[in-house]
């Protein structure tokens, strides 16, 4: 049953561990990523969020086969991400992609089909395709050392998308870019997902993760703190509710004392803090019953920097 | 075929587009100045000066071009973080080794064909026609050409360009040298069994002396590409060893660089 699941997730990554060694003699280790595990599922946007050094592109890169865990293990459509075959449906963009500046984005890409093995015609429709609908056609044929680090990304991305793969892995494809790039990398990724792909990409812009991902796992220190939907994981730990009410002012005060309710003063009336949830409808119809006005109901939601914020420092007090 | 084809076509270009072919100005140059200063003062010798020194210039320049070009093959990839953007797709490592070996043995090959070209035309502008020892001599310079970019792969695969090219020259100089050294350890070693450990030893280096027979005593014969010459048979054993010799230093590159973290 299992073996059913991982053949059909996208990505499985199970307890992924990987250390390296620095110094002159290699004495130190830095444990990058401790027992890391999460999958994805078919066609969902899935965010890897952490701060740097979290262990994130160490991550993307044991999936992607550039380096090797020391435990644990990774399977790409139910193989290990060891093995070419597992990246043959795959489509990575690293983080500040480096090319080879003698060449053109049209030759690199001819390059990039090649190595998939695509039909010439096949290939060469595509190049000109993705070229136009990432805005770097009119530059296709000139080197790419002449191009802007936004040019440079919409290549990056080529590249990714040249076998017109079903799952695409971008390490930070963000950062760096103006906010005009940043939105049309995010429709790009958006567009991706309503045709059927998968993709994961690691980030630290918190807005544009909310924005388009389905499902976000914060990672820090080497393992994933927190893992869910935006909804869930900003409706985690719900502290309350805030009520905003108008009406007599004794009545309130004394409807609030009785329910056991905080009361502050507010601009319009009063704002009565819910400590849960569970009582809500209760004390809405006592506040009704008492001819009190309801202004506005608002839950007490965390953000997502709240969250990233709080389980950073934890694994950071951890260590 | 298609991964691999790729790769290769891809280094030969980088090759081809830095500046390489540059080179070939500065042989057309030195071949100029020695069909026309050099066979001048020879003594009536102009064709075998003419010969011997093209055929050593483009000995020289084979390798000169195979360990600048090979030092960093691997190396740079690696440092400017290109080697992300093929090693994530479906090729394998030793694939890629290859393809990069087979690239620039294709560049230097490039390189050497149009020099050979121009040694032929200074020959004929000279009067001094075409030899057909010529041939055989650029042949086995190929081959020698593909051993020494099999060894810069292997070292490139886990060193620093200067490391690799300190190491690559210290094998031709010893490989080139073969037959002098055995000799010296004949002559300071008189126990059989510390001579033919220390045979052994220098069996591990590529025989390049094979390669350069040109005015050596040769199997108890005076070899030279104005005279006699070694024969069909002997460009062909030499062309198995290379390929085999290459091939072995390939697949030891293959093992290191199998499981390498590209970090």
């Amino acid at each position: 049953m299992k073996r059913d699941t991982d053949r059909e997730s996208p990505l499985v990554i199970t307890d992924l561990k990987k250390a390296f060694r620095t110094g002159f003699f290699k004495t130190r280790k830095i444990n990058a990523v401790q027992g890391l595990s999460f999958s994805l599922e078919k066609g969902e946007i899935f965010g890897l969020l952490g701060p740097n050094g979290a262990g994130k592109t160490t991550t993307l890169k044991m999936v992607t086969g550039l380096i090797f865990p020391d435990a644990g293990s990774v399977s790409v459509f139910g193989k290990p991400a060891s093995t070419v075959s597992s990246r043959r449906k795959m489509g990575f963009l690293p983080e500040n992609p480096w090319f080879y500046d003698y060449l053109t984005a049209r030759e690199f890409l001819t390059m990039a089909a090649g190595i998939f093995s695509i039909d010439r015609k096949v290939a060469k429709e595509r190049i000109e395709t993705l070229l136009n609908q990432l805005g770097i056609a009119h530059a296709a044929d000139l080197p790419m050392r002449k191009y802007s680090k936004g040019m440079l990304q919409r290549a990056g991305l080529a590249q990714a998308l040249i076998n017109d793969p079903d799952l695409v892995i971008m390490d930070e494809p963000l950062s760096g870019l103006d906010p005009i790039g940043r939105r049309e990398l995010r429709e790009i990724i958006l567009a991706l997902k309503k045709r059927g792909k998968t993709v994961l990409f690691s980030s630290h812009i918190l807005s544009d993760v909310e924005e388009i991902c389905d499902r976000v796992a914060i990672v820090a220190r080497g393992k994933v703190r927190e893992i869910g939907t935006i909804d869930s994981l900003l409706n985690m730990g719900i502290s309350g509710a805030e009520l905003e009410v108008k009406g007599d002012e004794e009545a309130i005060l004394t409807l609030a004392g009785e329910l056991g309710l905080s009361t502050t003063r507010s601009m319009t009336g009063y704002r009565v803090g819910l400590p849960s949830n569970t009582r809500i409808q209760e004390i809405l119809g006592r506040f009704m019953e008492a001819g009190i006005q309801i202004l506005e109901l608002k839950r007490h939601r965390h953000s997502l920097e709240s969250i990233f914020v709080e389980r950073s420092e934890k694994a950071q007090e951890e260590a | 075929m298609g991964p691999l084809l790729a790769i290769a076509s891809n280094t030969y270009r980088e090759a081809i587009r830095n500046k390489v072919l540059y080179s070939i100005v500065l042989f057309a140059l030195l071949i100029i100045l020695v069909g026309n200063f050099l066979a001048d003062i020879s003594l009536h010798n102009d064709k075998r000066v003419l010969f011997d020194v093209g055929i050593g210039l483009l000995s020289t320049f084979g390798l000169i071009l195979s360990v600048f070009t090979g030092t960093s093959l691997i190396y740079k990839e690696i440092d400017r973080k290109t080697i992300y953007l093929i090693l994530t797709k479906p090729v394998g490592r030793a694939q890629f080794l290859f393809g990069k070996m087979l690239g620039l043995v294709g560049s230097v090959y490039l390189v050497l064909a149009l020099m050979f070209v121009l040694l032929v035309a200074q020959s004929a502008i000279m009067g001094s026609g075409f030899h057909p020892n010529l041939f055989k001599a650029v042949l086995l310079i190929f081959f020698e050409v593909i051993i020494i970019i099999s060894i810069t792969t292997l070292f490139s695969s886990f060193s620093t360009p200067f490391i690799t090219g300190m190491l690559t020259f210290g094998i031709i100089v010893i490989g080139r040298l073969l037959p002098d050294l055995k000799q010296i350890i004949i002559v300071k070693y008189q126990a059989d069994s510390m001579r033919e450990l220390a045979d052994r030893l220098l069996q591990v280096f590529p025989q390049l002396y094979l390669f350069v027979p040109n005015g050596h005593d040769f199997n108890g014969q005076y070899v030279s590409i104005t005279a006699e010459f070694v024969t069909w048979g002997y460009i062909g054993w030499t062309a198995l060893y290379a390929i085999m010799y290459s091939a072995i230093i390939l697949l030891i590159a293959a093992m290191v660089f199998r499981r390498r973290d590209l970090t």
